[in-house]
Order: structure tokens, then C-alpha cells, then sequence
């Protein structure tokens, strides 16, 4: 079962921390998200394999945007 | 009440993992600059003659001095790097603070005997007058350790005159008794004209058998009258003068404990100075604490040390202000005023050491879609909108009513700006707030987490609020200044930018500018300089908070000018609803 990884926000994808294929735990880091001057980072919401991201840096997304997809364990 | 009290609303967790690990970087980095900070304080400690020099002609240091008149654990510098005229000796040669002396709060300070002799210097009136208006706030005793051996006699320009010089501080030692706050003075060494005053102004005198306080010295006594110069005779009269001159400071024991009778106690040994203070203050008047705590005093339920972890020391990056909270309140319980509105802004009821106190930060990070609710442009936590400046102005109004002593906690990057804000009142909002913070009339703090700019410092218990703000403190993460210095530098040139660019002109010097005045804002902005220019009253560790907040707490409760019974409170009622 896929979990989805969303923007929380409105802005720039400046850092990506995951790759297709990692396993991730729970709040690792994900991504980093510029909007109003501030980087909001965005973390793993469950243990399990990174099977897509949608993203890339430099993307502009929309608040509720899938970033990836986390396949839980 | 004590259904409202004695058990608020849990909030906090702890360190999940990702945090612990990815905090490591961040606590070294904060660590960094409190080591800086240490290292600064180290050298005013360790600034003029050394200990033994002083211990050898049988006098204690003001540290010393300290160190036995404070109880263990209670002692909470204030202004330690206060250098405001930045003078050369690196301190304004007074040392100050909060602790309790014999299970009273009281505002402590003393004169830095270590430094010449304890002298006036630049800055140092500035000092002592944020001390008495500390005083005067927190309706608490000063207690002076004076050893002060008048003007340092090259800079008087610099201190000696002026509405704030140096004279200002007796005028204030008059007004702190007429509001029946004491000001006890115990007096050692020689203290001739500017530290007979010092000796002389204060409640209750205490003294060591050997000082004197006087209104001048004996230099001034053998040598008055100006004969418009010196030359090599006059020089040499001098010298013959000098070399037989045998006098002894005048206002000794002898004149003002046995003539004059101003010292009320004297003392063979200054340790005993020390006790005959610390036993008088036994008999200060004070509540004791069951008559104003609500509960019984809780450490948090989260280690403060995790706020190394939880406060980033990049200035962009987000977190959550209320974890930051939960580390500092007892128990971590809380009780929030109006949550869901003015989501910017955290307001509610904490307990620190048992005591009701206010709580209002800002918190950080997006605020959800649709707000500010008057305007098409998302909100950030940092920024003030109408909905959080209109729950503030009810706050605080409420908690002057209920006479509840505020902490705040500023991470700010001012108010909205525009002519949507503008629209929405934001500019009365601000002045509004401030109207209600100086009519509230009741202690308050701050704790400047991260950044203080704009008039967001201003209005959220900033310190141009003399009446009110208590102290300010500084972290390791603390940035003060009008905007962001890059801001700053494209406010100054882009139109010099546009218009040398225009002219086919190069624009590579503007551009040196722009980064020159981004570099001065970083200098003029990081915690060692906010210390020594008294943007804030002190730079604390992190783990140190705490210990800040209760001294508030207690100090505030101790002997308040005004009491409202809990079950006539409002606050609580309201929010409960």
C-alpha cells in the first residue's frame, strides 16, 4: 500500500533527500520547500520503500501536491 | 480555581528520531556561539587586577562578594557584556542581576572593584538605570555592593553630566524609596564624591569598618584651586606637596557611624557585611510563595536541553514553537487562548514554579489556506496579521485584569505590509497593542528565541517598553535589526542600480555596497553585539531559560503592587468557555 508524500504548501522544491528505491523510516527527512522567504522541510510520514518521486528541485507545487509515493511496510 | 490549575492541557512529545539525528549539527552550531558568548563573559570576570592582588590588601571581589551573599543556584546575571560606549576596559564596571538573598528576590549589583577600583565609567549610568527601572517593575529590593572610587577622571565628559550621566541614579534610588521599594547598600573600600553618593543615596547602609564614603577625596581635598595651568614650576611644587601629604579619606567609620549615624550597621570583617545583609533581607516584606502559586511548581515533562534540537539556528528554516514551550512550563500543560484564531500567534496560561503566568510567541511555518482572511497572498508564521495583533490586544488586556505576569518569546519578521494590510488596520493594530501592553501595567519578559525585527520587536513586549519589559533576554540564535540586511541593501540601492545600469555604466561597486551593508547587519545583529549594545539584557543558554523564567516568576509574585483573587479571574473562565 502506497502512502503519499504531500506538498503541505505552496512553493519551490530546493532539496530532495530521498531517492527511488531507499528504505525510509518515519520522519527522515524528504524534502525542503521554499515559500515566503522560509524553508519548510518536509519528512518521510512512514517506514517503507521510496517507489516514485513526482518532484524534482527547482519544481514549483501546489499545496496538497504528491511529491512521492512511500510503499509502507 | 484549582480545577483550572492544577492540571492544564498536555502538549509537547518528545525527540522522535529524524530530530535527535538531524538536531546533532544544529545544537553544535548553537553551542558554538554560546561558547563565544562564555568565552566574552570569562573576560569581564577575569578583566582588571587578579583576585589575589584584591584578597591581599584583604578585600573580596565583587564575585566573591557575590558568591556569598546569593543563595546557591538562584543567581541570574543580567548585562554582563553591556558595553554600550564601548569603552576600552570592556564592561561598564557594574555587575548585575537577579538572585535571592536569604529566599528574597532581589536585584543585585555591585561595583567591579577589580577594574579601577570600581570607578564610573562610560555606560555605566545606562546600566544602573535599567537596573532601577527593573527594580521598580518587579517591586522588588535593590541590593548594592558599592566600592566605587568616584569618577574615572579622563572620560568625565563621557558619563559625568547629562540627564542620564552618572547623577541620574540617585534621583532614581529617591524615587525607588518613594514607592517603597529599599535600596540597601552594603559599602566597602574608599567611595569619595560620585561613590559617596553611591554609599549615600541608598535605604539602609551597611558597613565595613574600614570603607568611607565621602564628598570628596583626599586628592581633592589638599589640591583646589586652578591657577590656569601647569608648568615646570608649579610641577615641582606639586611634587613637593605630594611627597608630604599624609592624609586619610575622609567619611570614615568614625564620621559617619559614630557623628553622623548614616551607617546603621558596621562590621569588622566584610564577610560579616555580607551576613548582616543577608539577615536583614530575612525581614523584608514578602509573600510567601503558597499565597500566589496555583499549583504545586513541575518541571517539564521534556529535557530544555532538547531545544537545542528544536530551534534552528538557520533563520529560514521552520519549527514548532509550541514543543519549544512545553520545555520551559511546568509540567508541559498549558491552557490556549483562542487557538484556530490568529494562528501566527501562541497566547495562553502556563505555570512556571507553581505561578500563573502568560505565554505569548510566535509560531512558525504556513498557516493555512485562506489566511490572512484579508488578503490573497498565503500567510507565514513570523509575520503578524490582524486576526493574531487583535487576540494579543485582547491577551494582554485580559491579563492586565488579571493581573498576570507575561513572558514573551519573539521570533519575528515584522507585520504585514501593503496597502491589503494597511486596509486590514495593521498599522493601529500595532500602536493598539502597545497601548494595551503599557496600560496593562504588570510584569513582563522576553525571550527573544530568534529573530526581532521590524515593529514586531517593538510591539511584542519589546524593550522600548520601559515601564513594562522587565528584562530581555537573548539565545545563541537571537538576530535584532530594523529588516534582513539584504532587505536592507536592496531598499538603499536598486534605484542607484537601475540608474547606473541605464547609463551603461558599471555596476559592480553598487554591488560591493549592497554586500558591505549586508555584512554590517550580520555584525550589528548576532548575539555578542545585541549583548554589548543592550538590545537585550543578557545572552543565556538555552538550557538557562528556564531558570530565567522562574526568577521572573518568583520576583514577580514576590510583593506585587496589585492582586487579582484567582476565582475573580477571567482569563481562565474564558477559555474554558
Amino acid at each position: 500500500m502506497n502512502e503519499e508524500l504531500l506538498a503541505p504548501l505552496s512553493g519551490t522544491i530546493i532539496q530532495v533527500d530521498i531517492n527511488v528505491g531507499d528504505r525510509v523510516e518515519e520522519d527522515d527527512d524528504a524534502v525542503l520547500i521554499e515559500a515566503m522567504k522560509m524553508e519548510t522541510r518536509i519528512y518521510v510520514p512512514c517506514a517503507g520503500v521510496v517507489k516514485e518521486i513526482r518532484k524534482k528541485v527547482g519544481d514549483k507545487v501546489e499545496e496538497d501536491d504528491i511529491i512521492a509515493l512511500i510503499e509502507k511496510n | 480555581m484549582k480545577h483550572y490549575f492544577e492540571k492544564m492541557t498536555d502538549f509537547g512529545g518528545p525527540l522522535k528520531k529524524g530530530q535527535i539525528k538531524r538536531g546533532e549539527e544544529n545544537e553544535a552550531r548553537l553551542k558554538e556561539v554560546e561558547k563565544e558568548i562564555h568565552k566574552a563573559v570569562d573576560d569581564i570576570r577575569n578583566g582588571g587586577f587578579p583576585d589575589e592582588k584584591i584578597n591581599a590588601r584583604g578585600e573580596m571581589t565583587v564575585w566573591q562578594r557575590l558568591a556569598c551573599l546569593v543563595d546557591p543556584g538562584t543567581w541570574c546575571p543580567l548585562h554582563t557584556l553591556y558595553n554600550p560606549a564601548d569603552n576600552e576596559e570592556g564592561t561598564t564596571n557594574v555587575i548585575d542581576g537577579i538572585g535571592k538573598i536569604s529566599g528574597k528576590w532581589a536585584i543585585i549589583i555591585g561595583f567591579d572593584n577589580k577594574v579601577m577600583a570600581g570607578a564610573w565609567l562610560a555606560g555605566q549610568s545606562e546600566n544602573i538605570l535599567r537596573v532601577t527601572d527593573l527594580a521598580k517593575r518587579l517591586n522588588i529590593p535593590i541590593v548594592w555592593l558599592v566600592n566605587c572610587s568616584g569618577a574615572k577622571l579622563s572620560e568625565q565628559h563621557k558619563f559625568y553630566a547629562n540627564r542620564r550621566g552618572a547623577g541620574a541614579p540617585f534621583y532614581r534610588h529617591a524615587a525607588l524609596n518613594q514607592v517603597g521599594i529599599p535600596v540597601l547598600a552594603a559599602i566597602f573600600g574608599t567611595n569619595p564624591a560620585g561613590g559617596g553618593y553611591q554609599g549615600i543615596s541608598p535605604t539602609v547602609l551597611f558597613a565595613h569598618e574600614k570603607c568611607n564614603i565621602a564628598v570628596g577625596g583626599a586628592g581633592i581635598v589638599s589640591g583646589m584651586a586652578p591657577k590656569g595651568g601647569f608648568d615646570a614650576a608649579s610641577a615641582e611644587e606639586l611634587i613637593e606637596k605630594t611627597r608630604h601629604f599624609k592624609s586619610h579619606p575622609p567619611g570614615s567609620v568614625k564620621i559617619h557611624y559614630h557623628e553622623t549615624g548614616f551607617f546603621r550597621y558596621v562590621y569588622e570583617k566584610e564577610k560579616e557585611v555580607l551576613d548582616g545583609l543577608r539577615e536583614f533581607m530575612k525581614e523584608i516584606p514578602a509573600y510567601d510563595p503558597k499565597f500566589f502559586r496555583v499549583s504545586t511548581p513541575a518541571e517539564p515533562k521534556f529535557p530544555t536541553n532538547d531545544i537545542y534540537k528544536l530551534l534552528p539556528f538557520d533563520q529560514k528554516s521552520v519549527y514548532d514553537f509550541d514543543e519549544i514551550l512545553a520545555r520551559l512550563v511546568d509540567a508541559s500543560e498549558q491552557m490556549e487562548f483562542r487557538p484556530g484564531y490568529g494562528p501566527e500567534v501562541y497566547t495562553g496560561l502556563c505555570r512556571v514554579d507553581g505561578y500563573l503566568v502568560a505565554c505569548i510567541g510566535n509560531r512558525q511555518g504556513y498557516l493555512g489556506k485562506g489566511y490572512p482572511e484579508y488578503a490573497d497572498y498565503p500567510g507565514i508564521g513570523g509575520k503578524l496579521y490582524r486576526q493574531g495583533m487583535i487576540k494579543m490586544i485582547e491577551f494582554v488586556t485580559l491579563c492586565g485584569r488579571d493581573r498576570i505576569p507575561i513572558i514573551w518569546f519573539q521570533d519575528t519578521s515584522g507585520i504585514d505590509v501593503g496597502d491589503t494590510a494597511e486596509k486590514a488596520e495593521l498599522l493601529g493594530l500595532g500602536q493598539s497593542l502597545i497601548y494595551s501592553i503599557q496600560g496593562a501595567d504588570i510584569p513582563q519578559m522576553l525571550v527573544v528565541l530568534r529573530k526581532g525585527s521590524a515593529a514586531a520587536h517593538y510591539i511584542m513586549g519589546g524593550p522600548q517598553g520601559n515601564d513594562t519589559n522587565a528584562f530581555t533576554l537573548g539565545t545563541a540564535a537571537t538576530e535584532v535589526y530594523v529588516m534582513h540586511g539584504e532587505t536592507a541593501a536592496v531598499a538603499m540601492y536598486s534605484r542607484r542600480l537601475v540608474k547606473e545600469k541605464d547609463a551603461g555604466r558599471p555596476i559592480e561597486s553598487i554591488i560591493d555596497k549592497m554586500n558591505a551593508i549586508s555584512e554590517d547587519y550580520k555584525k550589528f545583529s548576532r548575539p555578542k553585539y545585541c549583548a554589548q549594545a543592550g538590545f537585550v539584557d543578557e545572552i543565556v543558554q538555552m538550557a538557562d531559560l528556564r531558570k530565567y523564567m522562574t526568577a521572573f516568576a518568583g520576583a514577580a509574585y514576590q510583593s506585587p503592587k496589585s492582586i487579582c483573587p484567582f476565582h475573580q479571574m477571567a482569563l481562565p473562565r474564558i477559555i474554558k468557555g
